[in-house]
């Protein structure tokens, strides 16, 4: 196994080059090679695994519509397949990347196959006579749960105690993970789904259904920015951009710092007040955009 | 605090203990200290009255109150001396406070100047009974009744009896107000039937919106056979500017748990859920408290006033999903799933939580049955109009003077709800139109200002009672930015499960998003026309069904801005960025310099004291020049 080769794909000229990387070939990378392709680029794809189709390619349906997975990729793998300007490079990293928008030079890494896929017609024959068989590439193990740390395992042991006479506390257990962590930790939903004898994708599922959950890590102060009708009338438009602006925080983000995340919240119920906006649970009413600097000043 | 509540007498008992605390003999301060009366700065008053009052040795008692309703006054404060009439004070600040406390505490001077209104006695809805204060001084016979408060004086508190008035985490006042005494009727002399007949007599329909009538909803469940049932509180309140539900659970939580343990009795149910949101953080955590006490009174739990009935509530906290106000969602959201409706029927009723016979009742729809058990069912349906007896609590909000929370009979005319109740249009511009019914109800113009408000009248007008969300709109309000507001909350909130509400509403916000920008076609409107008519009778759920009636009246009573935005590009509020111009008026500006400050890109220029102007070319049209100057002077064209 010492055939590794490096492989520099060279734009020709400086300004653009007509040629387009894609990395990945999951349904999204095939997708997106098929329509470059249309559009007049040659694409080069890149992949990691030793196939392309990625996670569809084992799905049985597709959320939310119920569509068959199959029906969806399959022609797109054949088009992907016959469609002369992509090339693909499978079992390949990307190692290093120049350039700018428009040209860049990438440098390829691939990795051995040991079957010559020029000859290959796909029969299984080998894979059948292997004596290690099905571990074409061992698949990494999935332990759910296993990152949690002692002190949030201890944790999440004492909580699922204090609902143990509840029968359906998985929603409860998020708000408290949420208060806890400010947003909700992977291990922990993984180590819930666990517990609660919940397939993953349930909890994971029930955790994006709604607003008040968030999957990313959140700034040292949340500014919760109310767009009810009353502050909408009154301006919570306008107040949602100052903060923008002030924060540095997009709209549903954190800003680079890590002190402020900025989030636009329904109602709460403080009408009369508009526009308002919550920091941290306190609710400030009636906020002039002059006040705004010296609010978040407050917060450091 | 005494031990279980069994009879007439141990009530009594309790309600006396709790008449000592609601008027006691030395002076009481009473701080409104709901969500908004927080917001507004009650919790630097209450410190400030604590302060003084220790510092000045004062034989006082300073306890919180909720919410009377009256958000434009807020932070709120009431005094009581021995004796004196409660007085109101709005708009209180800490320093106002001090001088309030030391000028009483020195010569006994309530200060009637800066006092809006006295009470010379409070009636007690439930029981009935009232009590009076005594006369008040020569001072503060200037001060103007209760009751003749112009905000006042049209409403009849039943849901909101007791917010604002007492100590929601004392369950002895709600008690000497006469909570729990209809649930005592219920529970000890009233068959099932009995009380379901008591509550379709009174003509009570569910204040969650859809006015479906509570007791045939009861009657249902009631006849369904199971050996489990449940009772669901819907406090979810989600519709955007309506927050009558809050402040009920954070005034009056034992007026909710009452109305719940009657219903309960009458269909036979045993577990009951609060299903809260879980933005309303006081709110929740008022609740626990009132559970526990009414749990360690005996009000909640086995054997209930020594009968063979038991009842358990516990809280749910909602996660921010606006479709789960709909029931069927709801109950996926206990049931601890994702909040997506299912298909009805089956209705709850007949199957709902853990496919058990179901009632789901609103929290106004709770609060006013504990009324009716106490009061009966005759005293109640003498309220309101045929076919929509009783009151209702509105949310008044948005560009009118008083804003706030205005329970009225059903039948009140838009126009006295603005102008009697509201006091007016709170500034020069004239009223447009009034969104009631949130994302789900409609924009009633000006000119419809005449109609009664109940059920059927709002629907036919294209809107609906909603939970009660009236949001005043004056002339700087673009119907079709409005309607694009509600398109985006609704395609938001869409849970996706079926096809015409999630595609649909995305198409129609497209729509306008187009519109609004100044790219709409001519044959926009009719599709948007035709695409609400499908999205209306396909969808699986309330949310679909109702999401393009904003859309649809503003089309229907303010056709002719969809029309210039769309033919002539031109956005007659001056709202939709692309196509306004802001300017500013040479000979109404102040040069107060206000907006030069406001301006994000320092678009505004102008010396102090002359007049200022914008320059285009740098200006964004954020509006916010527009929003802080006092004279109006800065136009759109």
């Amino acid at each position: 196994m010492t055939d590794n080769r490096n492989t520099t794909v060279e734009a020709a000229e400086p300004e653009l080059c007509g040629s387009v990387m894609v990395v990945g070939a999951g349904i999204a990378g095939i997708q997106a090679a098929l329509d470059l392709s249309a559009a007049g680029f040659h694409v080069y794809v890149v992949e990691e695994g030793p196939s392309v189709g990625g996670g569809m390619a084992r799905l049985d349906k597709t959320f939310p519509t119920g569509d068959c997975a199959t029906c969806i990729i399959s022609p797109k793998l054949v088009s992907f397949a016959r469609d002369h300007n992509i090339e693909l490079m499978t079992l390949s990293n990307l190692s290093r990347l120049e350039g700018q928008a428009g040209n860049f030079t990438a440098e390829v890494t691939q990795r051995p196959r040991g079957v010559d896929i020029e000859k290959c017609t796909g029969c299984g024959e080998c894979w059948t006579q292997c004596p290690v068989r099905n571990v074409p590439e061992a698949t990494p193990s999935f332990r759910p749960g296993a990152d949690i740390s002692a002190e949030d395992r201890a944790w999440l042991e004492e909580s699922l105690a204090r609902h143990s006479d509840d029968p359906a506390p998985l929603i409860q257990m998020l708000h408290e993970t949420n208060e806890r962590c400010g947003y909700l930790p992977r291990p922990i939903l993984e180590a819930l789904s666990v517990r609660l004898e919940t397939p993953l994708a349930e909890v994971c599922r029930v955790a994006s259904f709604y607003n008040a959950f968030g999957m990313e890590p959140v700034g040292r102060h949340v500014v919760e920015v109310c767009l009810g009708t009353a502050c909408f009338v009154r301006g919570s438009g306008i107040l949602l951009e100052r903060l923008e602006k002030e924060t540095g925080a997009p709209a549903g983000g954190t800003d680079k710092g890590g002190r402020f995340t900025l989030r636009t919240v329904r109602c709460i119920g403080c009408c009369a007040l508009a526009p308002a906006m919550r920091i941290d649970g306190v609710t400030f009413g009636k906020v002039k955009l002059d006040k705004v600097a010296g609010i978040l000043e407050t917060f450091e | 605090m005494s031990g279980r509540i069994r009879t007439i007498e141990d009530l009594n008992r309790v309600g006396e203990s709790g008449l000592a605390t609601l008027y006691p003999d030395r002076l009481k301060i009473m701080i409104g200290s709901a969500s908004c009366g927080i917001a507004a700065g009650a919790r630097d008053v209450e410190a400030a009255a604590r302060e003084t009052v220790g510092n000045l040795g004062l034989e006082a008692a300073v306890t919180r109150a909720a919410c009377i309703g009256f958000c434009r006054r807020e932070p709120l404060v009431d005094l009581i001396p021995p004796g004196g009439p409660r007085v109101s004070y709005g708009n209180m600040t800490a320093k106002k406070m001090r001088e309030l406390i030391e000028s009483y505490a020195s010569s006994r001077d309530m200060k009637p100047d800066s006092a809006f209104c006295r009470f010379t006695g409070e009636t007690h809805v439930a029981s009935g009974s009232s009590h009076c204060y005594a006369q008040p001084a020569n001072g503060l016979l200037k001060v103007p009744e209760f009751s003749a408060v112009d905000f006042y004086h049209r409403q009849e508190r039943i849901i909101l009896r007791n917010c604002g008035s007492i100590d929601p985490l004392q369950i002895a006042e709600a008690i000497a107000r006469g909570a729990y005494r209809g649930a005592f009727r219920a529970i000890t002399a009233m068959t099932p039937e009995e009380i379901v007949r008591e509550m379709t007599d009174s003509g009570l329909r569910g204040r969650g919106g859809a006015g479906f009538p509570t007791g045939q909803k009861w009657e249902f469940a009631r006849k369904a056979t199971s050996d489990v049932k449940y009772f669901i509180c819907n406090a979810d309140e989600g519709d955007p500017g309506a927050f009558m539900d809050r402040s009920i659970l954070e005034g009056d939580p034992h007026a909710v748990l009452e109305g719940m343990l009657i219903g309960a009795r009458a269909v036979g149910a045993r577990e009951g859920f609060i299903y809260v949101r879980s933005e309303y953080p006081l709110a929740v955590t008022t609740m626990e408290r009132a559970i526990a006490d009414a749990e360690a009174m005996g009000l909640l739990g086995d054997n209930i006033f020594g009968s063979d009935f038991s009842f358990r509530v516990r809280i749910r906290k909602g996660a921010g999903a606006f479709v789960c106000g709909e029931e069927t969602a709801l109950i996926a959201s206990i049931e601890g799933r994702a909040g997506e409706p299912r298909t009805r029927p089956p209705y709850p009723a007949s199957q709902g939580l853990w496919g058990k016979p179901t009632v789901i009742n609103n929290v106004k729809t709770l609060a006013s049955a504990s009324a009716i058990l106490c009061r009966g069912a005759a005293w109640y349906a003498g309220r309101g109009a045929e076919g929509n007896r009783g009151t209702t609590v509105f949310s008044l909000v948005g560009a009118v003077k008083n804003t706030g929370l205005a329970e009225v009979p059903l039948g009140i005319t838009l126009r006295e709800m603005v102008y009697d109740i509201g006091g007016g249009m709170a500034g020069k511009r004239p009223l447009k139109a009034v969104q009631t019914g949130g994302p789900s109800g409609g924009c009633i113009p000006a000119s419809m200002l005449d109609m009664p408000i109940d059920y059927q009248k709002l629907a036919e007008a294209g809107s609906m009672m909603g939970s009660g969300g009236m949001i005043v709109l004056d002339a700087s309000t673009c119907m079709v930015d409005l309607a694009r507001f509600f398109l985006t909350f609704t395609s938001d909130e869409s849970c996706g499960k079926c096809a015409p509400c999630r595609e649909g509403t995305k198409q129609m916000l497209r729509i306008l998003t187009r519109i609004c920008e100044g790219a709409g076609r001519p044959e926009d409107l009719p599709t948007l026309e035709r695409l609400a008519r499908v999205i209306k009778s396909s969808s699986l759920c309330g949310l679909g069904g109702t999401a393009p009636n904003p859309v649809l009246t503003a089309m229907r009573y303010f056709r002719d801005e969809f029309e210039a935005h769309v033919n002539l590009k031109k956005c007659p509020a001056g709202v939709c960025r692309n196509l306004v111009k802001f300017r500013i008026d040479e000979k109404t500006c102040i040069g107060c310099g206000q907006c030069v400050e406001a301006c994000p890109v320092g678009a505004v220029s102008g010396e102090k004291k002359k007049p200022h102007a914008i320059t285009q070319a740098t200006c964004t049209k954020c509006g916010a020049c527009r929003s802080v100057c006092p004279v109006d002077a800065v136009t759109a064209e």
